[in-house]
């Protein structure tokens, strides 16, 4: 911490004499490569952190410096009304663009950015407003009491303490709960949803904040270069902006910057063999995504591992610490009333194919409910209407009482549904304190502006959150891997992080799904524990498991499904010995009742 | 937490608050060098040297280039030698504002280029803030609406080319229906707006008016909408590539009528591309008709073929004419640099390819253009 | 109307060449999951080796074209080569990669032809036909007769014969086939030649349709991509309808927009892929949880 405060103080002060020991050319450089970092940060909060496919930065570059173009030179407002009107432009334009983003992802959102962001330029070319192929001139520079903006040098000062404000906001998103919850969406847009991440309002958020980025640098590059025209907002332009990117690595705020900071100097070098340049960043972009994917940030990570590979440092300091045990809760007084969730005749169809006919289930408050079923019989197809992942052909779900068919995930998961997956989905990329943490958390989406107006309170809540995660996982006994990815533990450590991002949403019905593939016997036995504890919370927890031992000593009730529909149902003892199950589970060939998990699914 | 923070912090705040009182004066106040009244005389080429309009540059270099080498060889400007440095504006604005302050930092005292009036217009400022003379080879309007006593033109203004045209067209030729198809870039708007000027002022409006885009390359649509009107003559717009493939394209559509533009009309690229037989008939209107117009022109062609190898052609007559008035001006003016060479460039009367060249304010120096058509493959001089 | 056909002519010639641009997008999208955003700037290399044999080394246009072909198979299979690790990853590290293969062939385009690109005279000198008023070139019918004769071959092959299933195996589970003894690389390394090689021959019957420079990569590759998700990424008849839809809305924006044509088209197609995310002939995926 105090290295990197001090490297920090160490880069300012450097920052703030650069300007002494450079010509007034190289100044202009230096300048124009401030705004290209800008613009990378911007797409590395869209990109990289949010994992929102935005091929349209250059347009919000390109809409930022065009309305300061046309509102200072045309309509002859002051630099900083029409700087600032800019800005909100470029987000109105930013939270069009981003709307095609709640529909199509990935490439399918890639290209329809592209070609938003061609149309932009089609646009301004054609529009007499915008000053067609010969662009506007003659943008005044903005003026500020007592500082001569007018000179590169000290514009410089301008843009360098923007740039700095804009990289440290960019990181404090990243590194409280709107980032966090940005990453979860970037690493599995589903269970970020299962866990209450309000996915479509965050991917607007995510273009949102790009496009602010963009305004901001579009604004300065109007300020600094006093005239705009079609060209620089190029598509290949945005090529080397998003080579910027990856080259830095996209995950990192900080490497896109060096990334930004780096091309940009490698083309200057090259500028008088400008197809040379463009043979030599193809390949080394071509070379960063095959062999260095996390870019320039990636490194010191990738040569530590080398390190530690050669024996150079001492091993053993990532793998400190075991599981501990489970701390069960407090008992909770027993829930009562009618049942906490009701399934109607649902009924599920793909393209002709039944998952799911004319199901009904009840599951009153505070039951172990046990579903079982062989392989293909609907029991995750019924697991993912319930929590919102598919919209049923037919039938209805209450959650205590209210019908919630078809809402959005995280709508139920604000409800009370929380679940686990099948084949575990865990969000990779982030801790286990921060997988926890994303499910704890519970800052809505409209409550964003904070980040805005009140950022000291988003810093104190998220310490807050900190402290009640650690308490979490300590309960869990997953103490020792808080800071480590999941990726790296254990099969069982897994499932276990994932009943206890869970648990974190605080529900009041808990979806476990194949909670004990993959388990040995021990394991087997503290999961018991563990959903046991769970339900004497107060907690109704429903549970879809192969392991008929585990199953029988369990659950109070079970349903039986076969081919989507519900074959028999009723306590354990008296389902195993049902005629219809026994021929459905022999129709599988596979012996009933299973002393251990008899598969793992991966 | 924060008790550790508080140190480092402060030593933060500690050491900008010396770097401050060390810096009281703002950096920058250097002044860029340049203007000694001995050695060489630094002249700055700038154009596009890559990307899709680098062919121009590369003939405006060569046009330029041997004027520069002819000066040198008969001992430079009285007794200075010319030194050139090329820069490559990759036709992009934004470059070209990057150029402007790099030649205003090496201390180059003119510039020559560049072929595109949109970079032309962005580095303008620029120039005229570090008194540095350019003369272009733009020919946009919007050149003059810059109004910087800085900038000057090497070859008339598309108003020229167009109002000589038009007038050729309708008062000669009695052609009364004209269709126009003319690009969104600067060249095709400018020549646009001229044209239509040049008609409207004779009382006519164009019957078809198409606008395709810069990198279009399919105009069926277009040439259908103008078929559709039987216009007795198209106009063209566009540079060279892109009017060859109209021209080319609406031969396949079935039109006959023939077509007439301004330079780009004239080379050998738009020929090229469209196919010979297509541009029979072009009427073009332009400053340099070809290579055998004059004496003067068959001395420069067959330098210039001497030089590169290849035929001469508009372009490089253009930065011919530009860098000999330009050496001129630094001969008159005993190597003159700013507002003083600005002012000996606007004084120049000088005898070019492309005509009398006589600056006025505007920084325009020469208003004619001459009427050719395109006859079995070459542009020859129109009758009457 | 006569207006309207001859519009509509314009499209489906144009739409031709996109569909021949999809089609090669989605063979190698559905085989290996990847999407090859250096595919537009094969087409350039195509329509460059195309035309440099047809004009330079004077050989027939067809000879050019067989040429053409083998040479940007070849190229496939060493672009494909160095993608290899890229295969079924993240999306955003395949665009960036293949983006940065698509910017270093366009600059070597540049070091080899140079920037400003050439024309290429069409093969087929007859004269135009005219159908009341409606002109067709005789070139626009070759160029769809081969666009048609391509899908038919490239869809016999994939369906009849034995190294066509085992690609279709692929494309529909990796693991299975791997398990039933297909191998894998080899059976991508044959998708990216064959979409190589359909680049090539888009690339070498745009020539004389329009003009071959290094920078007609670009527009051709979105556009051709476009097609593809437009018709449903990874489906062949989609690409088809796709391409040649993109054709027709370009050929009419055009017309009716004029300057504006490329904004026009562009927000139709983001209209119609915000109300059918899937294209015309798309499948729905499911999301197993």
């Amino acid at each position: 911490m105090r290295y990197r405060l001090g490297g920090v103080a160490l880069l300012a002060i450097l920052a703030w004499v650069l300007p002494y020991q450079l010509n007034s050319y190289t100044m202009h450089v230096v300048n124009v490569m401030l705004l290209y970092a800008i613009l990378s940060v911007g797409l590395g909060l869209c990109m990289g952190v949010a994992g929102q496919i935005n091929l349209a930065q250059v347009a919000f570059f390109g809409v930022g410096a065009y309305a300061t173009a046309v509102l200072t030179v045309k309509e002859g407002w002051g630099f900083w009304a029409a700087a600032a009107t800019a800005v909100l432009a470029t987000a109105a334009v930013g939270l069009v663009v981003g709307t095609p983003a709640l529909r199509v992802q990935s490439h399918y959102l890639g290209i329809v950015t592209l070609g938003l962001a061609l149309a932009f330029t089609n646009w301004v070319t054609n529009s007499s407003l915008a000053g067609g192929a010969e662009g506007v001139a003659g943008i005044p520079r903005p003026a500020l009491p007592g500082v001569d903006l007018s000179s590169d040098y000290l514009f410089y000062y301008l843009e360098l303490v923007l740039f700095a404000l804009t990289l440290a906001f960019g990181l404090f998103v990243v590194h409280t709960s709107l980032g966090r919850r940005m990453r979860a969406m970037r690493d599995d847009s589903l269970a970020a949803g299962a866990v209450g991440v309000e996915v479509p309002t965050l991917r607007m958020t995510a273009f949102l904040l790009a496009s602010v980025y963009g305004g901001v640098a579009g604004v300065l590059y109007a300020g600094l270069i006093g005239y705009v025209a079609p060209e620089t907002f190029s598509i290949a332009n945005m090529f080397l902006l998003l080579a910027m990117v990856i080259i830095g690595g996209r995950q990192s705020l900080v490497g896109c910057v060096v990334g930004a900071i780096a091309l940009a100097l490698v083309r200057e070098v090259l500028i008088d063999y400008p197809t040379y340049a463009q043979v030599a960043y193809g390949s080394v972009v071509v070379l960063t995504v095959v062999f260095a994917p996390t870019g320039l940030a990636g490194l010191p990570r990738r040569l530590h591992g080398v390190g530690a590979r050669l024996g150079l440092r001492r091993a053993g300091a990532d793998t400190a610490g075991a599981l501990t045990t489970f701390q069960p809760y407090q008992p909770a007084d027993p829930a009562t009333g009618g049942p906490i969730l009701e399934v109607r005749d649902l009924s599920m169809h793909f393209r002709g194919v039944k998952a799911l006919r004319d199901v009904s289930i009840e599951v009153p408050a505070g039951q172990i409910r046990g579903i079982v079923g062989p392989n293909g019989s609907g029991k995750t197809t019924l697991f993912n209407v319930v929590s919102g992942l598919y919209r049923p052909t037919a039938g209805r779900v209450r959650l205590d009482g209210r019908d919630v068919t078809a809402a959005r995930p995280f709508a139920l998961a604000h409800a009370g549904i929380a679940r686990t997956f099948q084949n575990l989905r865990l969000f990779p990329a982030l801790t286990v304190r921060d997988n926890v943490l994303v499910a704890l958390d519970p800052t809505r989406a409209r409550s964003t502006w904070r980040y805005l107006l009140a950022p000291v309170g988003v810093w104190r809540r998220d310490r807050a959150l900190r402290r009640e995660a650690d308490a979490l996982l300590h309960r869990f006994g997953l103490t020792a891997f808080a800071g480590g990815l999941p990726t790296a533990l254990p099969y069982g450590i897994q499932r276990r992080v994932e009943i206890a991002r869970a648990m974190a949403a605080r529900p009041r019905l808990l979806l476990l799904d194949e909670p004990a593939a993959g388990l040995n016997g021990d394991e087997v036995r503290q999961l018991c524990d563990i959903v046991r504890s769970i339900r004497e919370h107060g907690v109704t927890v429903v549970v879809i498991e192969h392991n008929m031992g585990m199953v029988m000593s369990l659950c109070d009730h079970v349903t039986v499904l076969a081919h989507g529909a519900i074959i028999a149902d009723g306590p354990p003892d008296v389902v195993a010995i049902s005629p219809e199950v026994i021929e459905a589970y022999l129709g599988e060939s596979m012996a009933m009742p299973a002393p251990v998990a008899t598969e793992v699914q991966r | 937490m924060i008790g550790r923070v508080r140190r480092p912090l402060a030593a933060c705040l500690l050491a900008i608050g010396v770097v401050l009182a060390a810096a009281c004066s703002p950096p920058g106040d250097e002044q860029a060098g340049g203007g000694e009244s001995t050695g060489p005389i630094k002249i700055a080429i700038a154009n596009a040297q890559s990307g899709q309009l680098s062919s121009l540059g590369a003939w405006e270099l060569k046009g330029a280039k041997l004027a520069f080498d002819e000066w040198n060889q008969k001992g430079g400007v009285n007794g200075r030698k010319v030194e050139i440095g090329v820069f490559d504006d990759q036709g992009d604005p934004t470059v070209g504002t990057n150029v402007a302050r790099k030649i205003a930092s090496e201390g180059y005292v003119a510039m020559i280029g560049t072929a595109e009036s949109a970079v032309t217009i962005a580095m303008a400022p620029i120039l005229q803030q570090a008194a540095i003379p350019n003369i272009t080879s733009g020919q946009s309007p919007g050149l003059i609406a810059v109004k910087s006593p800085f900038l000057f033109l090497n070859g008339p203004t598309s108003l020229t080319y167009d109002e000589t045209l038009a007038k050729y067209l309708v008062e000669q030729r009695g052609i009364k229906t004209i269709a126009l198809i003319t690009n969104n870039g600067s060249y095709g708007k400018g020549e646009h707006d001229s044209f239509t000027k040049a008609l409207q002022s004779r009382g006519l409006t164009p019957v078809a008016d198409q606008v395709v885009t810069t990198d279009q390359k399919d105009f069926s649509a277009a040439l259908t909408n103008i078929r559709q009107k039987k216009p007795q003559l198209i106009f063209l717009g566009a540079e060279e590539v892109q009017s060859g493939l109209i021209v080319k394209q609406a031969r396949d559509l079935g039109i006959t009528v023939p077509f007439a533009g301004a330079a780009p009309q004239g080379t050998p690229v738009f020929l090229d591309t469209a196919g010979a037989a297509n541009v029979e008939g072009t009427i073009v209107s332009t400053p340099y008709l070809s290579n055998d117009v004059s004496e003067a022109s068959k001395t420069f062609a067959a330098a210039y073929k001497t030089a590169t190898g290849e035929e001469a052609e508009l372009h490089g007559a253009k930065a011919y004419d530009g860098a000999q008035i330009l050496l001129t001006a630094l001969k008159n003016s005993n190597g003159a640099t700013g507002k003083d060479l600005a002012d000996a460039i606007r004084a120049v009367k000088h005898k070019g390819l492309l005509g009398d060249f006589a600056y006025d304010e505007t920084g325009v120096g020469i208003f004619a253009t001459s009427i050719g058509t395109i006859t079995s493959g070459k542009l020859v001089p129109a009758a009457g | 109307m006569q207006v309207f056909l001859q519009t509509f002519i314009g499209g489906m010639s144009l739409g031709a060449i996109y569909a021949l641009v999809a089609l090669g997008f989605s063979l190698v999208y559905r085989t290996m999951g990847l999407v090859n955003f250096a595919h537009g700037s094969v087409v350039m290399i195509g329509a460059y080796i195309a035309s440099t044999f047809y004009l330079s080394v004077k050989l027939p246009f067809a000879a050019a074209m067989a040429v053409a072909i083998a040479v940007t198979g070849l190229i496939g299979i060493i672009i494909e080569r160095v993608l290899r690790p890229l295969e079924n990853k993240d999306f955003d590290l395949m665009l960036i990669g293949t983006i940065g293969f698509g910017i270093v062939l366009e600059a070597l385009a540049i070091v080899i032809w140079g920037a400003t690109g050439r024309a290429v005279r069409s093969p087929v000198p007859a004269a135009p036909l005219d159908l009341g008023g409606i002109r067709i070139r005789t070139y626009d019918l070759l160029v769809l007769a081969i666009a048609a004769t391509a899908t038919v071959l490239l869809v016999f092959f994939l369906q009849r014969t034995k190294r066509g299933a085992a690609m279709q195996a692929v494309a529909m589970d990796h693991q299975a086939a791997t398990a039933v003894g297909i191998h894998v690389g080899r059976s991508n390394a044959m998708a990216f030649m064959i979409g190589a090689g359909l680049a090539a021959l888009a690339g070498g019957l745009v020539g004389p349709l329009l003009y071959v420079s290094p920078a007609m990569g670009g527009s051709l590759g979105i556009k051709g991509f476009a097609g593809a998700i437009l018709g449903g990424f990874g489906s062949i008849p989609g690409a088809i309808v796709g391409g040649l839809g993109i054709g027709i809305i370009d050929s009419f924006a055009a017309g009716q927009f004029q300057g504006y044509s490329e904004l026009v088209t562009f927000l139709i197609f983001t209209v119609i892929i915000m109300i059918r995310p899937t294209g015309i002939f798309g499948e729905r995926t499911v999301n197993r949880a």
